[in-house]
């Protein structure tokens, strides 16, 4: 079945395109990475998958529905930094919150049956140990593994992640793909992610997106990640080098934290 | 024997801390202090008008309905504009700014009044308004002020958890089913109501104050969210009923010495910090 299908999809804001003309098909069970540079409209395409950006045009169907009427099925998971740390939730609390929201408007109890969930999710994602600490102490991957437990509580067909691996250190960054794997091997859950470094995904990736503003290239990752397209979006000093059999893309683009004093 | 106007300030406090202490901390952590700002200029134009109303009208119990029903309008056009897509900053910006040009032209409408009606309760009532008079509070006005109360405390109280929940991430609440829209609205009425009911208590000028520091000093001596709800509570209950205590005795209005307490105590936790 197909997971997601866009036909000449061109995404608006206030009447602008940010995103043109895009044509792909996902099908179901399969990880498609969405790469681009800032701004070229991967959280765009993300969001409107999602439902939380309705102004577009063209075709686009999520299980064969209106993105809207296919909420139930998708699980999003945003960016830690777009939340609110100053409210002291706790990390059992925040996933059970993925499952609370189908049922009743009034929540001043989570039921048992959530909690009893919540808390097989966060063991699932490797963080049971940690569902009564707060979430605003957690470490960044750690975070990001709450926010992947909390998108799996509704069970979801169809895994929606915005930059899983976005400040995250090489270790986290890890921890955070083997999750993603265990995902995708268990579960069979269909995801889009996307990403400023490829590489650490490149494993559980079936097709790759390249976006600029508009479709640049789409398909399995061999036929995308070539020094051609890469170069076309990031420049002479882009590079796709294969070494022992995988490809390994150097595009320059990453997101760079900065200490105390500017310093990298 | 306690007077009786010493035991319905007491009651009152009790309410007023008790809507504050629970208040407090969600304004801290869904960042609405702000918002509280704007309540300021919707209660004074609510106030205003109701006065004008009650004036006309010979019946000082407008002066809080209209009150009452102004700022939530005020603070629901807020919400709408957010919905919008503008800042909450912005949308704060925008409607008080008319709003506080509507409080002018009210006044001298009030002044116009005023002048051929008998007044002088009514300016009682104005400078009530401003520096909040526990004592001065009528047995009517209790009763408004706890049975509201009480309605505003348990759908606060039921609702907390979904108020948290959107004040973490209102696009995951609306993505996992949650409808983020409608609990913004019912919190913002919540505050707006809640500013209504304890203004004349509290008063004006200090309304922002004990809104917000009670729930900014909680967060900051606990993190647990039990804890940091018994330390609003127990904060504002202890400060309200102190300044009571203090103000029968000083006779200086009570929101001012609850404010002034409440400021000591952050400045010495920020000054220890």
């Amino acid at each position: 079945m197909t997971a997601v299908e866009a036909e000449n999809l061109t995404i608006l804001y206030e009447g602008k395109p940010a995103l043109s003309d895009v044509t792909f098909r996902l099908d179901e069970g399969k990880t498609l990475l969405l790469l681009g540079p800032n701004g070229a409209g991967k959280t765009t395409l993300l969001k409107t998958i999602a439902c939380f950006h309705r102004e577009y045009r063209g075709k686009l169907l999520v299980f064969g529905r209106n993105p809207c009427d296919a909420r139930y099925l998708i699980g999003y998971v945003p960016q830690s930094s777009s939340l609110n740390e100053r409210v002291p939730l706790t990390a059992l609390e925040v996933v059970a919150m993925g499952g609370l929201y189908r049922r009743g408007f009034v929540h001043f109890k989570i039921p048992e049956e959530i909690l009893r969930k919540a808390e097989e999710v966060l063991t699932f994602v490797g963080l049971g140990h940690v569902k009564n600490r707060l979430f605003r102490e957690l470490s960044g991957g750690q975070k990001q593994r709450v926010l992947l437990a909390r998108a799996l509580m509704s069970d979801p067909k169809l895994l929606l992640l915005d930059e899983p691996l976005s400040a995250l250190d090489p270790s986290a960054r890890a921890e955070v793909t083997n999750v993603l794997s265990k995902i995708k091997s268990e579960k069979n859950v269909t995801m889009i992610i996307t990403t400023h470094d490829i590489n650490p995904l490149l494993e559980i990736g079936d097709l790759v997106m390249l976006i600029n503003k508009r479709l640049i290239a789409f398909g399995k990752p061999e036929e995308v990640l070539t020094d051609g397209v890469i170069k076309s979006v990031y420049g002479p000093l882009a590079k796709v080098i294969p070494v022992n059999g995988k490809l390994y893309c150097i595009t320059g683009d990453f997101h760079i934290h900065r200490g105390r004093g500017g310093g990298l | 024997m306690i007077p009786e106007f010493i035991l319905r300030a007491i009651l009152a406090s009790i309410m007023v801390s008790v809507l504050l202490g629970l208040l407090s901390p969600l304004i801290n952590t869904k960042g609405l202090a702000f918002l509280t700002h704007a309540l300021f200029h919707a209660l004074l134009l609510g106030a205003v008008l109701g006065m004008i109303l009650a004036l006309l009208f010979n019946s000082y119990a407008l002066v809080t309905l209209v009150a009452l029903i102004v700022t939530i309008v005020i603070v629901l056009i807020i919400a709408q504009l957010e919905k919008l897509g503008f800042t909450p900053d912005s949308a704060v910006g925008i409607v008080a700014s008319f709003v506080a040009g509507l409080t002018v032209l009210g006044f001298g409408i009030l002044y116009k009044v005023m002048a051929s009606r008998p007044y002088f309760p009514l300016t009682e009532n104005i400078l009530s308004y401003l520096t909040g008079d526990i004592f001065l509070i009528t047995l009517n006005d209790l009763a408004v002020l706890i049975l509201g109360g009480a309605l505003i405390f348990f759908v606060l109280l039921f609702l907390y958890r979904d108020f948290l929940y959107l004040s973490f991430d209102p696009e995951g609440l609306e993505s996992y089913g949650g409808n983020a829209r409608a609990y913004l609205m019912i919190l913002y009425v919540l505050v707006g109501a809640i500013g209504a009911l304890i203004v004349q208590t509290v008063g004006l000028i200090t309304l922002q104050v004990v809104a917000v520091l009670p729930g900014a000093i909680a967060l900051m001596v606990s993190s647990d969210l039990r804890k940091v709800l018994a330390v609003s509570l127990l904060l504002t209950l202890t400060v309200q009923l102190s300044s009571v205590v203090l103000a029968y005795f000083t006779a200086i209005p009570p929101s001012g010495i609850a404010t002034i307490m409440l400021g000591v105590i952050y400045g010495a936790l920020l000054f220890r910090r």
